[in-house]
């Protein structure tokens, strides 16, 4: 008994399914007829949770591109491959309209995508690359800027199915191919996805010169939409940190926060981006805040306790928790970053110690930041204040370091620079947000009921470009 | 697998060994795609290795410099490099590199090519003209001829063009004449340059003439009004002659005459007379040469205009019993609204019915009332002068009447002024002296400005002279009239003599009136001119005195119009928002409207956001341009813009705007075009209305005038549909009727701009035959507008102080309520109720007629095929949307020469029946040659009211 009342609510699932993917068509299809991407990015926000309702439900694929798709197909014939299903004789043969929207590439490509995530939640990953095989060919057959969204989203599932196949390089010359047809075609969806998928790519690899070679010389589309450019930061974040230039990586890393969606869906990304911010902070010499730590969810606990080392200067203690924290900082592939602060730990160190002594021999330097000799010692000093990070000055002959006075800031021009640029920052974000307000257009000439309905499409439209395409995050 | 780096290649660059050097260039050019970045770094290596001119494989060294600019998105150095590449740049490689780069080779060919065209200074590298080349072989060997064409001619090159063409007469002649109109048609809407357009034009001509079997004259005759070329003309008519096609010559000539200068087609009459080879006095000579000379067809016109009248009188009685007439500003306007009901329809008894408020014009009012009967009898030409008689000079009447009677006697000739203005040049010569007494004055300012309309473009040296004299006599009256007359008269020349002369003078005088008739007189002389006008613009524009200005912005408004030239536009744009004269920013928005006469769908949207400018002025341009560039076109959007300016606060701007609307409507029907009947509702409520400003009430009269313009027979056409030139005569009327702003008697020059709109058929006697058409469309699409009902007004409103102000109050919500759920706009709220429920009986009506058209109620109806047709008869009424489903019935008696493509106007016949006996229509012409020998003035007129009835 139960087992038949299951079934049939099974099936009456499966046709809820079938039907609200369907309905997705309708506005699949009215951004093509009307070339307004932003129906696209509604049918986007709908994905996550359809996504994980295809996820429990396998039969819906089979029925929905058995009914779609026209006989002897040849899209229908792999995609059904792919998933593993036989083809079926359709009940209701379509109408030529409904056949007219099916075979939309907007709809199309939909489908295809749609095979790919479930593919991609069940782990089927060797069917998805003969399928991702397909995919490329048919996205170079279109050239319809209506498609742009779907396809950024089309090459990111690509490139993640290499990606944990752990096959890096093949798919290179294909993205760089793709990204130069989208640029040529003002396709700044698929170009600025593209451009995180290479960036990714190569520093899954650790090319890290060819990253910073392709940031170089292309241009991110400032258009691009936000979770995009918050990983087109974060990258970029990593890259200028690992070529020694902490202070760009910091901008950019702090520009990844801000722009990231502060949504639940965002929170790895967030908590990824956070341990760099910290990892950078200490790096350039600064001290992140305690409630860097408390405030998001997540372990950060090894960040911590780093922090703690620093903070102190503290060789032995840094020594100790690289240790103990070896396996986590090397899956969080921050480990390189860490093992540089040691030098960081010894700087503050110095500095800790220039600050509480106006005058101190080297060899109790030696001996409170436990070095190894004199010499050492006397050589690192010397760039600590070499590199600006002590006022002071070293007698070679007597083996002492004598610090200066302190500098009042305000009498500098610090204050002022700094002054300066929180400035250009808030100006910068008023620009930024005036040009990203959306003005209605000739509503005053429409009647009165149009008008309402306009607003409430624009709103869910507005929401939909907001929250944006934040489920790319949960891989 | 793909490489990770290329620095191994990279590094070989610098080795010695030249063969080794070779190979990291072949190993580079492979993985440039993908390691272009990496590359990147190193472009000054290849870069000298490209400049070292020993090195063999330099080429290669280009092309991969190429493509790695072209993946930095840097065109222009890509396509620089990939000339260098040589050989090494292959064009038939499919790949997106190619494409690219050799799409950027022909946009950097044209502009050099154009730039070439101007400045023979200008080089264009060989191997840049080389892939230009191939690309157009591949082109024409794919026969995408279309295409070959089209960038040849942007590249302005002839040659190809012509090559192409020869080419294809050779293998397919159908073919190429198809090829030939859509060269035609490019070089009116993609050639800036007018020397280029002129050359492409006669290399078609000597093209046309080489066909052999499908000759197309008519195509000849459209290039010869475009080249204005008279030479040209009469060598085709003596052809035409001696191959005995005269129905073909007939066809030609009367397409002449409706697009054709005066000039033009002057100089090809006496070309003709004047060559020996030809009989003057053979029938066939004799009928071409009467045709040239405009009076047939000027006939035909009249006689159509005078059999549909279809004025509705009421309309006009009621405005005038509203208006006071004692002010002159409501007299003319009355004046003006009867003359473009009538215009061209002979009928003048309004003014014949209402002596007494006709008495009442004074001065300057009288000067227009005479002035309408030449609007009124409008290409009358048998009768014209007989009707005027009683007023001309030499006559008892007024100073004032003598002036508009002369005014008249120009309008009655426009176009076709031979005939009198030897009269009206003899009276400027002889009093051109004595300017300075008032009365004189006044005649010599009509005289000026029918001299000026009757030798419109006709370039008379002499009459030049004359209107000269007048000029320096000094006079604010007749100079102002003279300026602008001579501007006419030397039409589109550009004659720089007399622009010099005009200039100067117009810095000299003291008076306004005539700087400002001399400054629409230099803008006239440049009109068409294009680019040769923009030192005057220039000039002009300059200029501290903001009258001069203001003929600055008239003048790239004529020298640019119907071109849509965006430097033109962004300068009047830019005077726009940006003068500081109210007068020169009203006429730059205006001329606006004169740029996009060809591409008028763009109009509502350049000027929509200057309609919601704070300055009146601009807003009143806008509203005018939109008038100008729309006129006759019913365009939907541009009555969106217009209706909020209808109920502008400030009085001149809901003029403009109600004038604007009635240009843009005029013909349509509420069938047709349902909102018509809500600004036709509009006009009568405004000069109904007692607080209504004068200027409003105005512009509402003036605009019922021109909504019926012509007993509704005639509409505003700017350009000609046959030919895809522009009507000039149309164009001046609409400038100079731009300046009745400040001058009410230029209003009349509107009279210029009406064509009638019919199909008249004509066999080769020039007689019009009795005969039916078929219309495949519903008729009431088309159907003349019903006429206003006069009841209604004498209904007594006594309910009006009975009614509490809780009822009215309630009423007008409930009414707003229904409104909104009509969606429609109606603001107004008459405060007398038994009006109101009036109204409401009428919405009722209206509810029940056009219950499908309430949706959308600024859509025009969607005129449908129906395959059942329906008869009018020949010399009916043909709205310009209606030709294209008109047809001849195949077994008719009666075929057109010409494949009849949906044109109005005059259509030559051919009889294949001719034996039989036809009725024919009689023109007016004729009607008053058989009947008593010249009947008296008015008398005619009046015996034909009655046959109308």
């Amino acid at each position: 008994m139960k087992d038949v009342a299951d079934t049939s609510d099974n099936l009456s699932q499966t046709e809820t399914l079938v039907k609200e993917i369907e309905q997705s068509f309708t506005l699949l299809a009215k951004a093509a007829h009307n070339f307004d991407n932003r129906y696209i990015s509604k049918v986007f926000r709908d994905l996550g949770p359809l996504r994980r309702k295809l996820n429990k439900n396998s039969e819906v694929l089979p029925i929905l591109i058995n009914k779609i798709f026209p006989q002897d197909y040849t899209n229908k014939q792999y995609l059904l491959e792919a998933i593993n299903a036989t083809e079926s004789q359709p009940s209701e043969s379509l109408d030529n309209e409904a056949l007219e929207t099916s075979l939309l590439p907007e709809v199309q490509l939909y489908v295809h995508l749609l095979v790919q995530v479930y593919l991609l939640d069940h782990n089927e990953l060797s069917r998805l690359d003969t399928l991702n095989g397909h995919i490329v060919y048919l996205l170079k057959s279109f050239n319809r800027r209506s498609l742009d969204f779907i396809q950024g989203k089309i090459w990111f599932y690509i490139s993640r199915t290499k990606e944990l196949l752990n096959d890096l390089y093949s798919i290179r010359p294909e993205l760089l191919a793709s990204l130069r047809t989208a640029t040529l075609r003002h396709d700044t969806e698929t170009t600025a996805f593209i451009i995180t998928l290479l960036l990714r790519n190569y520093l899954l690899s650790h090319d890290v010169t060819q990253a910073l070679n392709l940031v170089e010389k292309t241009e991110f589309p400032e258009q691009a939409g936000n979770g995009l450019v918050a990983r087109y930061y974060y990258y970029l974040a990593r890259i200028h940190a690992i070529q020694l230039d902490y202070s760009s990586a910091n901008e950019c890393v702090i520009a990844a926060i801000r722009k990231a969606p502060q949504t639940q869906l965002a929170t790895g990304f967030i908590q990824s981006a956070t341990k760099l911010s910290i990892l950078i902070e200490l790096l350039m010499g600064d001290i992140p805040e305690l409630k860097v730590f408390k405030k998001q969810p997540g372990n950060f606990e090894p960040y911590f306790y780093v922090t703690k080392a620093v903070k102190l200067g503290d060789l032995k203690l840094f020594g100790e928790v690289l240790k103990k924290y070896e396996e986590f900082f090397k899956r969080d592939d921050n480990f390189t970053l860490v093992s540089r602060l040691r030098q960081n730990v010894i700087k503050t160190g110095i500095r800790i110690i220039s600050l509480s002594y106006s005058k101190i021999s080297l060899k109790d330097i030696c001996i409170k930041l436990h070095l190894d000799s004199e010499e050492l010692t006397e050589y690192i000093v010397s760039k600590a204040i070499r590199d600006g990070v002590i006022e002071a000055s070293i007698n070679h002959q007597k083996g002492f370091m004598q610090s200066k006075e302190l500098l009042d800031v305000y009498s500098t021009k610090l204050p002022q620079s700094e002054f300066d640029q929180r400035i250009k920052f808030c100006l910068s974000l008023h620009n930024d947000s005036v040009k990203s307000m959306r003005y209605p257009s000739d509503n005053d000439t429409k009647p009165e009921t149009e008008k309402n309905l306009d607003k409430e499409d624009e709103m869910d439209l507005l929401k939909a470009i907001e929250e944006g395409d934040l489920d790319d995050f949960m891989d | 697998m793909a490489l990770v780096s290329a620095a191994p290649y990279l590094a070989l660059l610098s080795e010695q060994d030249s063969s080794l050097k070779a190979y990291a260039l072949n190993s580079l050019n492979d993985v440039v795609d993908q390691l272009w970045a990496e590359i990147a770094n190193n472009i000054t290596d290849l870069e000298e290795l490209y400049e070292d001119q020993s090195f063999e494989k330099r080429a290669l060294a280009a092309l991969i410099i190429s493509k790695v600019y072209y993946n930095l998105g840097d065109f222009d150095a890509s396509v620089r490099y990939s000339l260098f590449a040589g050989d090494e740049f292959n064009i038939e490689e499919q790949s997106q590199y190619i494409e690219t780069i050799v799409s950027q080779c022909i946009n950097l060919y044209s502009s050099l090519s154009q730039k070439k065209y101007v400045d023979s200074s200008v080089e264009i590298d060989p191997r840049l003209s080389g892939i230009f080349e191939r690309m157009l072989e591949k082109c024409i060997k794919t026969n995408e001829l279309k295409l070959a064409i089209g960038i040849s001619l942007e590249s302005y090159r002839l040659d190809i063009v012509k090559h192409v063409l020869e080419q294809q007469i050779k293998v397919n002649e159908e073919n190429a004449l198809n090829l030939i109109n859509y060269v035609l048609v490019c070089t009116n809407t993609v050639i800036s340059n007018t020397t280029f357009r002129s050359e492409v034009l006669n290399s078609l001509v000597s093209l046309l003439l080489s066909l052999s079997k499908s000759q197309d004259f008519f195509t000849i005759f459209k290039i010869v009004v475009q080249l204005n070329d008279s030479k040209l003309g009469s060598t085709i008519f003596k052809e035409l002659i001696k191959k005995n096609e005269e129905l073909i010559a007939y066809q030609g000539a009367f397409d002449l005459v409706s697009t054709a200068s005066q000039e033009l087609l002057d100089t090809t009459i006496s070309e003709l007379t004047s060559d020996s080879s030809i009989d003057v006095s053979e029938p066939v000579t004799k009928r071409l040469l009467s045709i040239l000379s405009g009076v047939p067809t000027c006939d035909l016109d009249i006689t159509f205009l005078y059999k549909n009248n279809n004025t509705d009188i009421t309309i006009l009685n009621k405005t005038k019993n509203l208006l006071e007439s004692r002010s002159s500003v409501f007299h003319s306007a009355v004046t003006f609204a009867n003359a473009f009901m009538h215009a061209g329809t002979t009928d003048d008894s309004f003014f014949r019915k209402n002596l007494e408020w006709l008495g009442r014009a004074t001065n300057w009012s009288k000067f227009s009332a005479t002035a309408a009967l030449g609007v009124i009898h409008k290409g009358n030409l048998s009768q014209g002068r007989n009707i005027l008689k009683p007023y001309l000079p030499g006559s008892s009447g007024a100073a004032h009447s003598k002036g508009g009677s002369l005014f008249a006697l120009g309008l009655i000739y426009a176009g076709h002024g031979r005939e009198i203005i030897e009269y009206l040049k003899l009276f400027i010569d002889e009093h051109g002296n004595s300017a300075g007494s008032s009365e004189t004055e006044i005649i010599l300012h009509g005289a000026a400005l029918g001299a000026g309309v009757a030798g419109m473009a006709s370039g008379s040296e002499s009459l030049f002279e004359a209107l000269k004299v007048v000029l320096y006599s000094d006079s604010a009256v007749s100079g102002q009239a003279a300026g602008l007359a001579m501007g006419l008269v030397m039409l589109g020349s550009g004659n720089e003599s007399a622009i010099n002369d005009m200039f100067t003078y117009a810095q000299e005088t003291q008076h306004e009136n005539i700087i400002r008739g001399l400054a629409i007189g230099i803008a006239l002389l440049n009109y068409g001119r294009e680019e040769k006008a923009d030192y005057v613009i220039e000039k002009l524009m300059k200029q501290e005195n903001p009258i001069l200005r203001y003929g600055g912005a008239f003048t790239i408004a004529l020298a640019y119009a119907g071109t849509g030239n965006n430097g033109a536009i962004k300068k009047l744009l830019h005077y726009a928002v940006s003068d500081p004269s109210d007068d020169v920013r009203r006429a730059s928005v205006l001329s606006l409207g004169f740029l996009l006469i060809r591409s008028y769908t763009a109009a509502p949207q350049i000027v929509q956001l200057l309609s919601q400018s704070h300055n009146p002025h601009v807003r009143y341009g806008t509203a005018m341009a939109l008038g100008i560039s729309c006129a006759g076109r019913s365009l939907p959007a541009a009555i969106e813009v217009l209706e909020p300016l209808t109920k502008d606060p400030v009085d001149f701007v809901r003029q403009g705007a109600l004038m604007a609307s009635a240009m843009i409507l005029i013909q349509q029907n509420e069938t047709a075009y349902p909102k018509v009947q809500e600004f036709t509702k509009q006009y009568a409520d405004t000069i109904k209305n007692k607080h209504e400003d004068a200027l409003a009430k105005f512009g509402a009269t003036l605009a019922q005038g021109i909504i019926d313009a012509g007993g509704r027979n005639v509409s505003i056409n700017l350009e000609h549909a046959q030919t895809n030139t522009l009507n000039i005569k149309a164009i001046v009327g609409l400038t100079v009727f731009a300046q009745s702003w400040y001058w009410f008697p230029l209003a009349h020059f509107l009279s210029l701009s009406f064509t009638p709109t019919s199909i008249i058929g004509v066999r080769s006697d020039l007689k019009a035959p009795q005969f039916e058409l078929n219309c495949h469309a519903k008729p009431e699409l088309f159907q003349y507008p019903p006429k206003v009902e006069e009841a209604k007004e004498k209904q007594p409103d006594k309910l009006a102080t009975a009614v509490l102000s809780t009822t009215k109050k309630a009423k007008s919500r409930a009414k707003q309520k229904q409104n909104k759920k009509d969606k429609m706009d109606i603001d107004e709220e008459k405060p007398e109720p038994a009006k109101e429920a009036e109204k409401e009986k009428e919405k009722e009506k209206e509810v029940s007629v056009k219950e499908e058209s309430k949706e959308n109620k600024n859509e025009p109806a969607v005129i449908r095929y129906t395959k059942t047709p329906y008869k009018i008869g020949n010399m009916t009424r043909v709205l310009p949307a209606q030709s294209n489903y008109i047809a001849f019935s195949k077994d008719d008696r009666y075929v057109p020469v010409r494949k009849f493509r949906g044109t109005g106007g005059v259509v030559v016949l051919e009889d294949t029946k001719p034996e039989e006996k036809a009725e024919t229509i009689r023109t007016v012409r004729q009607l008053n040659a058989t009947e008593a020998p010249v009947p008296e003035p008015f008398t005619l007129s009046e015996e034909d009211l009655q046959e109308d009835d």
